[in-house]
């Protein structure tokens, strides 16, 4: 195997970069040598189905699980090198909500501060802040056992912010969250974006559209598609559909549709046309001629479901 | 200090986990209750005595083998000279001995031939300790004659001294307990570790720049304070029950503290090995329990098949017991137990290697 250094440089503008990341689990290759570069202040999202690899390229960046073979640079260490000057510049809120159960959310919150071994003083401050910023201060001197999924969520966020790491990484920061719960959580993700660098794992792609700079879809523990979600969904999607809402479709207009296109779908008089090749004025024009009257005729846009299902075949949530 | 936080934070998360304070203070209290006030009076079902056999022939052998040794409610120890038998007198490992005259051989076979003669026996006893004292008397006596086979004549010289100490059950009680209350520390000494293991909040913590020593520090220290705490509020429930300690109370403490250690890394080892929190506590109950019964916690062992107090003596336990035994109701020193202590020094250095080697192990992933 070349030396993976020689085909990328290390490169300070970035705060992650990985050089074939790869972690093998007996015959499965969960993560396939991932080359991945994160801008310094950039929200990435990973993209993917359960079982895709996100967790496990975070437990190596995070020197939780050690790589196969490849390797990474956070902040410029060496996860394999350098492990622990790499964990002092992460804060990580992992997928499944880990948090001491007999503890109160300031002392869970001053603990992996302290053993950041940050000064208590600065550790106690932000502590208060954080239980505040999520809403916690009424139930600050509860254990946190006794507090709904919502509220454990959300502590287990803030738990990856007591050290203000250069580097935030919020695995599946919404799982398991209502819709409600899930746009706070989203909207305090984006407050926090400013100037920090943070990587998220997400399979729901809203949260990927509505709040990542990039996005990496990842698949089979191989990165599939890289861009910004506008990029992905015009690179990626070379056909477009086009929904028709009609009166009085005939048999005979379907069987001329379908005849003349690739894909089309007809629910409860809805006809969707999806092709390479589809002009809305034609469309338009030709059932109009044949006598259908239309009551809606829209194009719709892209969505990354589409993007994913293009690339690997499958549907992101199943 | 992160590996002072983590202690901190095992301390807190033990002491307001009600289960895990329940096993720990409650269950051995519970026992410590009940035996206290079940052996308010007299309990005891068997006596040790000891012999020393000035005359040696056939005769006096077989007489402390099939007479005295066949007797369930005697225990006989053999002793070279009255010397090392009025010092075990003394400590309380036996309730008299027994002096055979020299010429005890030639008396019985006389009689035996019905040639008159007089068979003699001293009897050493501890006079302030009458109603064991005054049993073991009318049973020696009434072995020696159904022996024998003969009426009279039989001289039975006793010679009642006085010994300080006494020696109530409690006494004897209370160091089995405490024992009992560190060797179920092992269940739940992993609890916590296993616990954090499972729901990964150690993982959490290692996202921190924390090394695993401080861990494995933070873990073991916490559960020693605790344990600390459990033999001091024994000791001082003990006293309450009337329980003395004779000997030097730092000496019992060690005795203490290292089996606590060792019931720490055996946790630590459990911890390590299972799979889960459920899997871990059930397999150390599952070991801890039967260890209890055969390490002489709630019983004399004496009386149990050489093999199990062979099997049980593998474990720190019984020597715990045995040593802070003699200790608490004898007032031994170092030198009568260095040999248990070795073993406890020995078994919580490589217990703590071992579980150490593989917790470390078992965070790598
Ligand atoms: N410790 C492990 N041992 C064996 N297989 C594992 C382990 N961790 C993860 N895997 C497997 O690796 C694959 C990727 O898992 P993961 O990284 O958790 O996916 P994701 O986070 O994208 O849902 C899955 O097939 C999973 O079963
Ligand atoms: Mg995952």
């Amino acid at each position: 195997m070349e030396n993976p250094l020689s085909v990328r440089k290390p490169d300070d503008g970035f705060a992650i970069q990985t050089f074939d990341l790869t972690r093998i689990f007996g015959k499965l290759v969960a993560v396939d040598g991932i080359n991945l570069d994160i801008k310094k202040g950039e929200l990435f999202a990973f993209l993917g189905p359960n079982g895709a690899g996100k967790t496990t390229t975070i437990s190596m960046l995070c020197c939780l699980l050690k790589p196969s073979s490849g390797t990474a640079l956070v902040m410029g260490k060496d996860i394999n090198r350098e492990p622990y000057k790499v964990k002092a510049a992460i804060g990580i809120s992992p997928q499944d909500t880990t948090l001491s159960d007999h503890l109160t959310p300031i002392e869970n919150l001053e603990l992996i501060g302290n053993l950041h071994q940050l000064p208590p003083k600065i550790v106690k401050q932000r502590a208060r802040e954080l239980v505040e910023t999520m809403g916690l201060e009424d139930r600050a001197k509860d254990q946190v056992r006794k507090f709904s999924g919502g509220m454990k969520r959300r502590l287990n966020i803030a738990m990856a912010l007591i050290n203000d790491p250069q580097i935030i990484i919020l695995d599946e920061p919404t799982l398991g969250l209502d819709p409600q719960s899930r746009r706070i959580v989203w909207k305090y993700i984006s407050r926090l974006k400013k100037n920090r660098t943070i990587l998220l794992t997400t399979h729901y792609l809203e949260e990927a559209d509505f709040l990542a700079d990039r996005i990496g879809i990842i698949d089979e523990g191989k990165i599939v598609a890289l861009g910004t979600a506008l990029e992905l969904k015009t690179d990626m999607i070379d056909t477009h559909t086009i929904i028709i809402k009609a009166w009085n479709l005939t048999q005979k207009t379907i069987m001329e549709m379908k005849e003349k296109y690739e894909d089309v779908q007809i629910t409860d008089g809805t006809m969707t046309i999806t092709d390479k090749r589809v002009g809305f004025k034609e469309i338009v024009d030709y059932l109009h001629n044949a006598g259908t009257v239309i009551r809606s005729a829209y194009i719709k846009e892209p969505s990354l479901d589409d993007v994913f299902i293009r690339i690997t075949g499958k549907k992101l949530r199943e | 200090m992160r590996f002072f936080s983590l202690l901190i934070r095992n301390i807190k998360e033990t002491y307001r986990d009600a289960l895990a304070l329940g096993f720990l203070l409650a269950f051995p209290l519970v026992f410590m209750l009940l035996f206290g006030f079940a052996f308010g009076g007299n309990g005891s079902v068997s006596y040790g005595v000891g012999v020393v056999d000035n005359d040696s022939t056939d005769a006096s052998h077989t007489f402390i083998s099939d007479a005295l040794g066949a007797a369930d409610v005697l225990y006989v120890n053999a002793y070279s000279s009255t010397d090392n038998a009025l010092e075990d007198l003394r400590q309380g490992n036996i309730s008299s001995y027994i002096v055979i005259p020299e010429g005890f051989g030639e008396q019985v076979a006389m009689i035996w031939q019905q040639i008159p003669g007089n068979v003699e026996l001293d009897i050493t006893y501890d006079e302030s300790n009458l109603s064991v004292s005054s049993n073991v008397i009318s049973i020696i006596n009434s072995i020696t004659r159904s022996y024998l086979g003969i009426e009279i004549p039989i001289t039975i010289n006793t010679n009642p001294i006085n010994i300080e100490s006494k020696i109530t059950q409690i006494d004897f009680i209370a160091p089995g307990i405490i024992v009992f209350g560190l060797l179920i520390m092992i269940p739940t000494a992993g609890r916590i570790m296993l616990r954090d293991k499972e729901t990964r909040f150690l993982h959490r913590m290692m996202t921190t720049p924390a090394r695993p020593w401080e861990f494995i520090a933070g873990y073991s220290l916490s559960m020693a304070i605790i344990a600390i705490i459990q033999v001091v509020l024994f000791i001082l429930l003990g006293w309450l029950f009337g329980m003395d300690i004779v000997g030097n109370i730092w000496l019992a403490f060690a005795i203490f503290a290292l089996t606590a250690l060792c019931s720490i890394g055996i946790g630590m080892i459990a911890a390590s090995l299972a799979k889960s929190e459920n899997q871990g506590e059930s397999l150390s109950w599952l070991f801890s329990m039967p260890l209890a019964m055969i390490s002489g916690v709630w019983f004399s062992i004496e009386f149990l098949p050489s093999y199990i107090r062979f099997f049980a003596d593998l474990f720190p336990y019984s020597h715990a017991v045995s040593a802070s035994r003699a200790v608490i109701t004898r007032g031994v020193g170092m030198e009568a137990i260095s040999g248990d202590f070795i073993f406890l020094v020995v078994w919580t250095v490589v217990v703590f290697i071992i579980g150490t080697f593989l917790f470390q192990r078992s965070m790598r992933s």
